[in-house]
């Protein structure tokens, strides 16, 4: 046994104390940030001329609605269709001879009404190919997928056979895609990967997917939406440091440059959205829609620009994402926010047709042995010399 | 359920028995049905002798959801995946197996093949099947998790209805019983006793 649990006991009663010391500050900090919710700071047109004119180094939500409005659900349609993907993947592994990654996709497809119908299938993908395993420029630059980028390949492939399953649907009932976490590709955000990568993944791959399902939107009613369980992200709680900030225009960097401490918006820092919508909410209820103002979607996203709202559940406040062309129609947001809320309820606070395709695509520690396993089996049949590092062997073979 | 229909796959077999598993939720043929399935040389006889149904992941249990709907059939309406993540079982006990014309009451060769089709029987070849009650050997030494007992007398229950005196046929078999148990009478007894 490596993990000494004796000896983590006092550090973890000291985590426990601190929290419990931090908790009194958020309460009051929180029922600060509800009262400016509702200040005249927070008015719609003022508040959202101030953050398009910010400088703000916060990532700041747009507003499209009043920001402490509440809307109940309509009723959730009686004969409906809802479509889920979720995946999970097999990493390239360096320690073996073989180059490749594995992508498993669960799909649920549960149809509700009159004719209820469920199906459930899994599609495990294996890319070895030179032109798989990695992204190639045209002049012959290459960015191999693995770790981080294969996470955000498979985000992709999520979406991709979301979209393949939606136009296979022939019954003409409304449909909710859903997809699971969030429609940005934070990865490629963050980091500096080159355009061609991004081109890829994004331009000629998750738009171009969500370009697929905006046309079959134009003959069915289909909304795509991808649900945020537990968020931390923190958009309406930046824009609630920008109605309280006392410089107009904001520019933090000019302004508050080295203050670190006594910043007037401080007097919200350390909430989440969560959890102003968790006290503004009642159970049920939708927030605003926001628009979110990453740089990668306002660079790249176009039609499909991220907008978002928080829901109330029974047992927490998730976030739910839309393209805007989902966020622009009225009928289609209701949609959206009375299927997750049904569909929570079915499956026991969170979405059953999202939890139903992550139990088709989870790959577990059994799984990936078998599959290794497979795979170096399939090598030596064919007579294949198999290279394996001596970390591996040391690994498989633990010894005393 | 129609009679002569396919309505499961061996999922695992040995010499003694096979398990099989129905192509529909709650649709096994009943306990101590005749029932079938095929290799390349023989038909292999099965009795029904345990239904299962169970969740199809052994890792997620079946929870408790439907205090908010009024019958059950409207909770499968409400929660249409559920079909798709439960599967109804059944363990056959081999009796017999037919090779050609020739009906033999005892254990084949080999075993049922993994994913054999499973076929419950019509009447005449129930009637075909027990006009010897040899197999009754075969289920008297059976070793099961409840009483073997109730196996046998709901096969000769099932059994009688494919014969027009249904009466003929039960006394028959409670005298070859009579004979396989003849040194435990308790046992005799019980078994007659559930065969009215």
């Amino acid at each position: 046994m490596s993990l000494d649990l004796t000896q983590l006991v006092a550090q973890v009663e000291d985590l426990a104390a601190s929290l419990k010391t931090r908790e009194g500050e958020r309460r009051a900090r929180l029922v600060f940030a509800l009262e400016t919710l509702q200040s005249p700071a927070a008015e719609l047109n003022h508040l959202a001329r101030k953050i398009e004119t910010s400088k703000a180094t916060w990532l700041v939500a747009g507003l499209r609605e009043r920001i402490d409005l509440r809307e109940r659900a309509s009723p959730c349609p009686e004969n409906c269709i809802v479509l889920a993907s979720d995946g999970s993947h097999i990493d390239v592994d360096r320690h073996h001879s073989a180059r490749c990654f594995l992508i498993n996709i669960g799909i649920a497809q549960l149809q509700y009404g009159r004719s209820p119908d469920a199906c459930l299938s899994t599609l495990p993908l294996l890319y070895f190919q030179d032109g798989e395993v990695a992204i190639s420029s045209p002049d012959g630059r290459e960015v191999p997928i693995e770790g981080q980028l294969l996470g955000i390949k498979r985000s992709v492939e999520e979406c991709r056979l979301l979209t393949e399953r939606a136009r296979e649907v022939q019954a003409a009932l409304p449909i909710v895609g859903l997809l699971d976490g969030s429609l940005i590709l934070w990865g490629l955000a963050g980091q500096t990967y080159p355009d061609f990568v991004i081109h890829e993944l994004l331009t000629d791959g998750l738009l171009k997917h969500l370009d697929v399902l905006t046309e079959l939107h134009r003959n069915r009613q289909l909304a795509v939406a991808s649900y945020v369980s537990f968020p931390r992200s923190t958009d309406v709680v930046n824009a609630l440091r920008l109605a309280i900030c006392p410089h107009q225009p904001v520019d933090c960097d000019h302004c508050c440059d080295g203050k670190s401490e006594s910043r007037e918006c401080d007097a919200v820092g350390g909430l989440l959205d969560r959890d102003l919508f968790g006290r503004l909410l009642a159970s049920g209820e939708r927030s605003a829609i926001f628009i979110s103002r990453s740089s990668v979607v306002k660079k790249h996203y176009g039609i499909h620009e991220v907008n978002f709202f928080y829901v109330k559940l029974d047992e927490e406040v998730a976030r739910v994402e839309i393209p805007l062309w989902v966020a622009e129609e009225k009928e289609l947001v209701g949609l959206v926010h009375s299927v997750i809320l049904d569909q929570c309820q079915r499956g026991l606070g969170y979405p059953v047709a999202l939890s139903e395709a992550h139990e088709k695509a989870v790959v577990t520690g059994g799984d990936r042995e078998q599959f290794w396993g497979l795979v170096e089996q399939t090598l030596a049949e064919s007579g294949m010399w198999l290279e394996s590092s001596a970390k591996q062997q040391s690994k498989r073979m633990r010894w005393i | 359920m129609d009679l002569g229909a396919r309505v499961a796959e061996v999922v695992e077999a040995s010499s003694a028995e096979f398990v099989a598993q129905c192509y529909k939720l709650n649709q096994a043929p009943p306990l101590g049905s005749l029932v079938k399935t095929r290799d390349e040389l023989w038909e292999i006889y099965g009795v029904v002798c345990n239904i299962e149904t169970h969740s199809l992941d052994p890792g997620r249990r079946v929870v408790a959801r439907g205090e908010e709907v009024e019958t059950e059939d409207q909770l499968f309406r409400a929660n249409p995946q559920l079909t798709k993540l439960l599967s109804t079982d059944f363990k056959a006990l081999v009796v017999g197996h037919r090779h050609g014309d020739d009906l033999h009451h005892y254990l084949p060769p080999g075993p049922a093949p993994i994913h054999g089709f499973v076929y419950t029987c019509q009447l005449e070849e129930v009637t075909a099947f027990t006009q010897s009650l040899d197999f009754l050997g075969l289920l008297v030494d059976a070793r099961l998790p409840f009483s073997v007992d109730e196996v046998i007398a709901a096969c000769l229950r099932s059994a009688s209805k494919s014969y027009p005196d249904s009466e003929a046929f039960l006394v028959k078999a409670g005298r070859e019983l009579a004979g396989l148990l003849g040194g435990d009478s308790q046992r005799l007894n019980s078994v007659l006793k559930r065969l009215r």
